[in-house]
This record gives structure tokens, sequence and C-alpha cells, in this order.
């Protein structure tokens, strides 16, 4: 066997081998183009060898003529292929240079069939029979050339600029990548073309070979579509691999979404299709298929807020920013959950949003528990206000409306000192940062009266209590304020009774003085009276003696100022007013005195005896001399009423007074009936009388007097008979 | 005009504790013509209190010490007859009454007016002058009684009965004659120039006949 004929037959082999495989390779991608390209070509260069064969072997003109024509055909279909690969592969190589070697050849083949015998030869005059080694024996061509084959010669070195033009674009483009099977064809077709060209033009004398190059650029080019085989192949494992850790971490983050109530999904923005969990898509109340677009999911959210969701991944898409929003939707079954839903934007390399994923949490409890506290604020009864650590009012509820005469609006974003008096305004700022400074749940303004101010200008009562609220977005303080208006005009009330209490019960002894005051009263008037009557006798005398009418006169002024004074002493004594005032240093032992001068004639008169035990040298004390006399009044006269039933021999009353541990005590003890033990506590009270006609309110004000001394009163019961009441107040320091 | 210092000028005792009331009233009724001795206290009075002067007693109701009532009643006991004027302040009813039944002669109260007054203190000096009068002559009464013998005491005894010398001296068994003598005594002692007289003046000295 002729090795030309094993060597050119095994050319064509592997062209034909190589073409089957890729071929195959197509017919199993039939999107990928590259391959059939190259399964062209490498036919054709199967042909290629073929014919190159047949022409060395050829024997006769016609014979070579004919092939060599016939040889024009595989020649443009590789040409053509190869044109097709690169642009298919590369994507690169200007288009014009594609067309144009297109063009070229397939005039070339059109002149090719025009021309006879073809297209290289005008005239083929004969064949050499080249002898090589082993043998054998070549036909080479020795002929006129034809100068048309420019055209064909024009289009391979168009095509080899294409090649080198791909390259380069290539090269730019990924540097390593393609230089390999670049330089290969731009190589191998040099080669080629060169060989191919030489021959036509009969400067060299070797038949045509362009077969072996292209089988080399053939090989090239199989090597670079392995690769890219093998790394597709590669690219598959690996697709698989990272596809089961993405299912295994779906499934973890199922697990955790599922736990956590998260819905994850994602949104493919050009198709417009929506990517939900199968366990989400059944929370939500779609089946497992359906196709879900934005808008379709969207049929969950809650009807109000549908408008709200729009308008929020509309401004995300323009702003390109993440927003947050929080909405209801409304699960199979009618229950509504609140949402928050968290997104992110991925955009192309034109800026072209492509992919949304989010996350929706849902925030239901903490919702609940917002409504709940907004509706305990609500519901409050007294009035709740919430301010941010600037002191601008976040929160108020109806009754801060109602209390104050603002609405809501007027109120929320103002700052709190709108609520407060002007002339406390200043001052409360600096409040306001020093409870910032040590924030506790406690009354505000301890010590210090409270007062709110209404829209209308006017002023009233309050009590506020402060409590702090540490949320992410700072501190806040809710106070509560409670209205006290009511409260202080019981205080007022209660307070005013008590006076009109203390006043009748001071009436009352007074009515009980009666027939004292009577006495002290009537002895400057008689006196007057008589000085009087005897002026107005002497002045009828014929004499009249002047001294005596100065005398007179005198007596009568002195006597008319006693009594006024006296008048005066009993008013103050029994004047309504608040106790105590006018204090001083008192000499209990003078008050004790007093008393007694202004009740002895009562006495007198209930044929009561006095004995006083008074100790001498008392420190004094500090009160009101009045008071004090009030109620030492009081008790004497109790003593007396209280041995109504006695013996006259046996009415007796001491008082007493002494100095005794660091304060003076006073002691009025009487003969009478004693207090009865289960009452003992009561005497003080008010209201509480053991006299058939009293009306108790005598000793309950001597209770007060002496506690505002600072002093202590109390009663025992004598051990023979009668009771004593003592009192006691601090000495004066 | 200041009143004549006579022994037997009747005068008003003042008994009051307050100085002031005293004074005044001790002005008022010496401008009114009194003579008046003011005293403090009712143990005052007392101790220098000469029962014969004539006059009458102002006395304060409530004082301290023995009051009003109880001079009123140590008075009585010692025999006087010195009428009493009440004043007080007090317008009691019930003391009022008590003192009124207790013999005062007035109940008058403070602020006194001086007509009231004087009126008053006029009705006692004279009630006071009367009283003294007929106890004066109640004296002279018992005095002349004093004067008889016993035998014309006797006789004195049955004429006051109306009955006749006659009648007399049969009752004592004595001879008419003698009676008339007696009976001539007894009308010289008893100073008396009628049996009539004699009979008042016996029922006046509150002697019975038998």
């Amino acid at each position: 066997m002729s090795w030309i004929t094993i060597l050119w037959s095994m050319n064509a082999a592997a062209c034909l081998t190589l073409a089957g495989i890729y071929l195959l390779v197509w017919c199993k991608q039939r999107e990928s183009w590259v391959y059939l390209a190259f399964s062209f070509s490498a036919v054709g260069g199967a042909a290629l060898t073929a014919f190159e064969l047949a022409l060395v072997r050829a024997q006769t003109v016609e014979q070579y003529g004919a092939i060599l024509r016939w040889a024009q055909l595989p020649i443009w279909a590789v040409v053509v292929s190869l044109v097709i690969f690169v642009r298919l592969y590369f994507r690169a190589g200007r288009p014009w240079l594609a067309w144009s070697v297109c063009g070229l050849r397939t005039l070339a083949l059109i002149l090719n069939f025009v021309f006879v015998p073809n297209l290289s030869y005008r005239q083929i005059t004969h064949l050499n029979q080249v002898s090589w080694w082993g043998g054998e024996t070549v036909s080479v061509p020795m002929g006129v050339t034809n100068p048309w084959v420019l055209v064909a010669q024009l289009s391979l070195l168009l095509l080899i600029v294409f090649f080198i033009d791909a390259t380069i674009t290539v090269w730019r483009r990924h540097r390593k990548r393609g230089l390999v099977v670049g330089s290969a064809l731009i190589l191998f077709s040099l080669i080629a073309v060169g060989q191919v060209v030489l021959v036509v033009w009969g400067i060299i004398t070797i038949p045509f070979l362009a077969a072996f190059p292209f089988l080399g650029l053939l090989a090239a080019m199989a090597y670079e579509l392995s690769s890219d085989m093998l790394r597709a192949g590669q690219l598959a494992r690996e697709l698989k691999a990272s596809e089961a850790a993405l299912r295994n971490t779906e499934r973890g983050m199922e697990l955790a979404v599922n736990t956590a109530g998260i819905v994850v999904w994602a949104w493919d923005i050009p198709r417009d299709e929506v990517w939900l969990s199968d366990k989400d898509r059944a929370l939500l109340g779609f089946s497992k298929d359906e196709r879900l677009s934005a808008e379709s999911v969207r049929r969950v959210i809650h009807p109000e807020d549908r408008e709200y969701v729009r308008n929020t991944v509309k401004r995300s898409l323009e702003t390109r920013g993440e927003i947050e929003a929080e909405y209801r939707v409304v699960i199979p079954g009618g229950k509504v959950r609140w949402m928050t839903r968290r997104a992110h934007i991925e955009f192309d390399d034109t800026g072209k949003p492509v992919w949304e994923r989010g996350v929706l949490i849902d925030i239901t409890e903490r919702k609940l528990a917002e409504e709940r506290f907004r509706l305990v604020v609500e519901a409050a009864p007294s009035g709740m206000v919430m301010a941010n650590s600037e002191g601008k009012i976040i929160l108020v509820n109806a009754q801060v409306e109602t209390f104050f005469g603002y609405t809501r609006d007027e109120l929320i974003g103002q700052p709190i000192e709108m609520l407060v008096p002007k002339r406390f305004q200043s001052k409360h700022a600096g409040f306001r940062h020093g409870y910032l400074g040590d924030a506790q749940a406690r009354p505000m303004g301890a010590g210090r009266e409270l007062f709110a101010r209404r829209k209308d200008g006017s002023e009233f009562p309050v009590e506020i209590g402060l409590n702090p609220i540490h949320t992410p977005e700072g501190l806040f303080v809710l106070a509560s304020i409670v209205d006290i208006s009511e409260r202080k005009r019981a205080e007022l009330e209660g307070a005013r009774q008590r006076n009109e209490l203390a006043h009748l019960s001071r009436v009352t002894m007074l009515g009980e003085l009666s027939g004292s005051l009577a006495h002290e009263l009537n002895q400057p008037l008689t006196s007057i009276l008589s000085n009087a009557q005897a002026a107005q006798r002497f002045l009828a005398d014929e004499v009249v003696d002047l001294n005596e009418l100065r005398e007179i006169l005198n007596d009568i002024v002195a006597e008319d100022t006693r009594a006024g004074e006296m008048i005066q002493r009993l008013r103050v004594l029994f004047k309504k007013r608040e106790m105590p005032k006018h204090t001083g240093d008192i000499d209990i032992n003078k008050v004790v005195q007093d008393v007694l001068k202004l009740v002895g004639n009562d006495l007198m008169n209930q044929n009561v005896t006095m004995d006083t035990e008074l100790a001498q040298n008392l420190p004094a004390v500090t009160g009101d001399w009045i008071q004090l006399e009030l109620v030492l009044l009081n008790l004497v006269l109790n003593g007396c009423e209280a041995m109504e039933d006695c013996e006259p021999s046996d009415r007796r009353v001491r008082v007493a007074s002494e100095l005794d541990n660091g304060a003076v005590g006073v002691s009025v003890t009487d003969r009478g009936e004693s207090i009865p033990e289960e009452k003992m506590d009561r005497v003080f009270e008010p209201f509480f009388t053991t006299k058939a006609e009293g009306m108790g309110l005598g000793l309950s004000v001597c209770h007060t007097i002496i506690r505002a001394h600072r002093g202590k009163i109390w009663a025992t019961n004598n051990l023979d008979r009668g009771a004593t009441f003592h009192f006691e107040l601090p000495v004066n320091r | 005009m200041s009143a004549v210092s006579e022994p037997d000028a009747p005068t008003v005792f003042i008994v009051d504790d307050e100085a002031p009331v005293r004074k005044a009233l001790s002005r008022l009724l010496r401008a009114a013509g009194f003579v008046v001795a003011a005293f403090a206290s009712p143990g005052e009075f007392l101790a220098q209190h000469d029962l014969h002067k004539p006059g009458c007693l102002v006395l304060d109701l409530m004082m301290p010490g023995i009051n009003g009532m109880e001079l009123q009643r140590a008075l009585a006991r010692k025999g006087s007859v010195l009428p009493i004027i009440f004043l007080t302040s007090h317008g009691d009813i019930p003391k009022s009454v008590q003192a009124m039944k207790s013999g005062a002669l007035d109940f008058l109260t403070k602020p006194v007016n001086d007509e009231n007054l004087l009126a008053s203190i006029r009705v006692a000096i004279e009630k006071d002058r009367v009283a003294r009068r007929e106890q004066a002559e109640l004296r002279d009464i018992r005095a002349r009684l004093a004067t008889l013998t016993p035998r014309e005491r006797e006789v004195l005894d049955h004429v006051v009965t109306g009955k006749l010398n006659k009648q007399i001296a049969d009752d004592l068994a004595v001879v008419e004659k003698t009676i008339k003598v007696h009976r001539a005594h007894v009308m010289e002692k008893m100073k008396v120039r009628s049996v009539a007289e004699l009979v008042r003046l016996t029922e006046r000295s509150g002697i019975r006949s038998q």
C-alpha cells in the first residue's frame, strides 16, 4: 500500500472522525451551532483531503483539471464554515470582513465553473511526475495560471485577516483565552494558503498539501471545543453540587423561616414571576403550581393596604433603595396578620432591575401589643401624653383632648411646654433634662403645686406621674395627668368646714360664758351711768364743784375704755378666723389667771370653788395667747358643768401647772362624773359628747389647738371621783 | 350741796366689790343729797355696821366670799331692820323671787337708772324711819309697862278687857276703891287718858290679855 494513500486516508479519516464526534455533540445540543459549523469544516476538510489525494494520483491533464475544478466546492464549504465557526465561537471578527470573505469565495466558485478547466489554471500544460521517496510518484501540475485565481486568493487573504482581527478582539476581551486557537487558526491557514498560492503560481513544484495544515487547524479547533466541553461538564457538576448545596440551604432556611414566621420570596422583575416556597404558598393560600405575578401575589394583601404597598414598591424601584413597609395580609381562614416587608433589588449592568428578593416577617404580635398599648392609653381615665427626649409630643389620648381643649392634631409634634403655664415654661425644660438624666417611674414635681394650661389660657391644678419608656428610637416619657380641681375644691371645702366648726365651738362657748360676760360688761356700764347721772345732779346745784365734775368725767372715760378693751378681747377671742396666728412667748400661768378672772362669776353662780396650784417660774411656751385661753376656758367650763349634780361643797375645780420633762403641763381637775372608760378614746372627737345638750365641739377644738402648738392633750379619770384634763406644750427654745 | 351730817341722818350703805361701781354710786347718791357709806364686801360691812344707824342697804347680789343673800340672812339673825335693795348684773328671776321672799325691799338690775335707785332708796329710808319709830315707840311702851307694880299690872289686864271697876274688884277680891286707885296709877304711868288708848297701847306692844 502506498504510504501517500495511507497518509492521506488517515488525514481524511481524522477529519471525518472529528466531524462525526462534533456532529453527535451538536445533536445533543442543537442550539450550539458552533459544533455543526465545525462538523462542516471537518467534512469539508475530509473532502479536500480526498480531492488532494486524487490530484496526486491524477494521470491525465483532463483528470487533473476536472478534479481541481470540483475541489473548489469543498474549499468553498470549508472557508464559509470557518468564517461561521469563528463568528459563532468567538463572537468576534468584523462582520464586513466575514461577508467579504464569503462573497469573494462564492464569486470564486462561480468563476471556477465558468472557466475551463478551472479557476486556478488557464491551461494545464502537463503533469510532472515527481518521485518522492518510497518509490512514489506524485503529479504536479504545470501550466498557465489563471489571473482570476487572485479572486480566490484574495478571499483567502481576507480570511486570514479576518482570523487575525477576531483573535485580537478576543485577546483584548479575555486576554489568554482564544489566543491558542486564534494563533493556531492564523498559523495553519497561513501555511495552507501559502503553500497553495505558491503551487498555483508555479513557484514551487509540489502537489497541493493544504489538507495537512488544515488538519492541524481542525485539531486546534477541536482542542478548543473539547476544553469547552470539559469546562461545560465541570460546570454541570459544579452546578449540580451547588444546586444540592442550595437545596440544603433552602431546607435550612425553610426550617428557620417556618419557626420564625418569615416568608421568603423572590421576584423576577423582567419576567414578573414571583418565587415562593411551597410552604409559603400554602400559608398564603396559593396552589403549588400556579404562576405568581407581582400583582397576583398582592391578592393576599388587605384591600386597604394594597395601594400603599404598590406605591412602596414603585418608590423603591425608582430610588433604588431598600424600603420597609408594614401592612396586613389576609391568610386563608380570614385571619389578618401584620407583616413587615424588607426587600433588596438587584440590577443588571445596564441598570435595569432584574431581581427583587425579600422577606415578610410576621409582626402581628408586636402590632397587637402596640394596639393594646394604644387602647390602654386611649381608655385611660387620666390624660396620657407621651413625649420624646426632645420634649415633642408623640402620643395623646382622648382625655387629654378633653382636659386641654385641643384636638390631637394640634398637639402631636408640638413641644410639651405648650401645656404648661407660661410662668413655669422656662423651668420646665430644665426639669425635663434633669428627668432624662435619671429617668424613673415617679410622680412629677414633688413638693410643688402643678398646674396645666388649657387652650383658652385657663389653668387647672394637676397631679402628674412620669414613666420612662425605652424604645429603639430613644427614651420616651409617658406622663399620666390627673385633674385635681375637684379634690382641691374638696380640700378647701373641708378646711372651710373645719373653720366653721371651730368657730361654732367658740360661739357655743361664748354662750356658755354669757353670765360672766354680762357681768363683766355691766360693771363699767353701771359706773358710767351712775357717774353721769351724778354729774347731772351736781350741775343742777347752785354752786358747781368743777373738780368733782372733772373727776367724774375721768372716771367715765376710764370705765368706758375698760369696757371697750373687754369687748375687744372677747371679740378677738371669738372672732372667726384660721388658726394659728399671733404667736408669741406665753407665760401659761398668766393665761390661767386671765381665764379664771373671765369665768369667776360663772363659777360663783354655780357655787364652784376654784383652786390653783401654779408652779412658779415656768419657762415660756410659744403659741397663740388667745387660742390657749380658749382651751383653758373650755376645760374649766367643762369641769364646772360636770359637777352640776354635785353638792355645792363638793364643787371644786383645781387648775395646776408644772414643768415636766421639758414641757409645760396644765391640768384641770373636777370632782364630777367620771368619763366612761369606753368613751375615753373618743372624748376629743368632734360631735362626741356626754352632755345631754352638748354639741361636742369644745374638746375637739381644744385638741386641734394643742396639736397645732405641737403639744399633747389627754384625759384621765381621777382615783376618787371626777376627771382631769391635761395638756402639755413644748418649751420655747 | 353736801348733806348735813346729823347723828341720826339716814345713811345709805353701799356694798359692792367693784371699786368703780362703788365710787360711781356713792357720787350719785351724794349728788342726790344722801349720806353714803361704802364697803367693799359684806364682811367689812358687818364688822363695822352699827345696827342703830338709820338708813338702807344697797347690796350687790354676786360677790365673792359671803354673797348678798347670805348677808341678808346674817342681818336678819342679828335683828336688823335695815331695808335692803339688791343690785345685780344678772336679771335672774329665780334669784329675784328668792330675794324678795327673804324680805328685800327691791331688786334692781345694773346698770341702774338714777331715778329708779333714788326712788327705791327714799322708800327704803322712809320704811326704815317708820320701822325705827315704831321700834322706839314700842320700847317706850315697854318701859312704861315696866314701871307698873304687879298689882297695877293685874288691874291693867282686867281694864283692857272692858270690865267695870266693880267687876275687877270682885275678880281680884279687893275693894272697889282700891281698884280705882290702881286704875288711876296705871293711867298715869301709861300716860293715857282713856281706856281705848290703853287698849291700843297694849295691843301694839303685843301684850295679850288673859
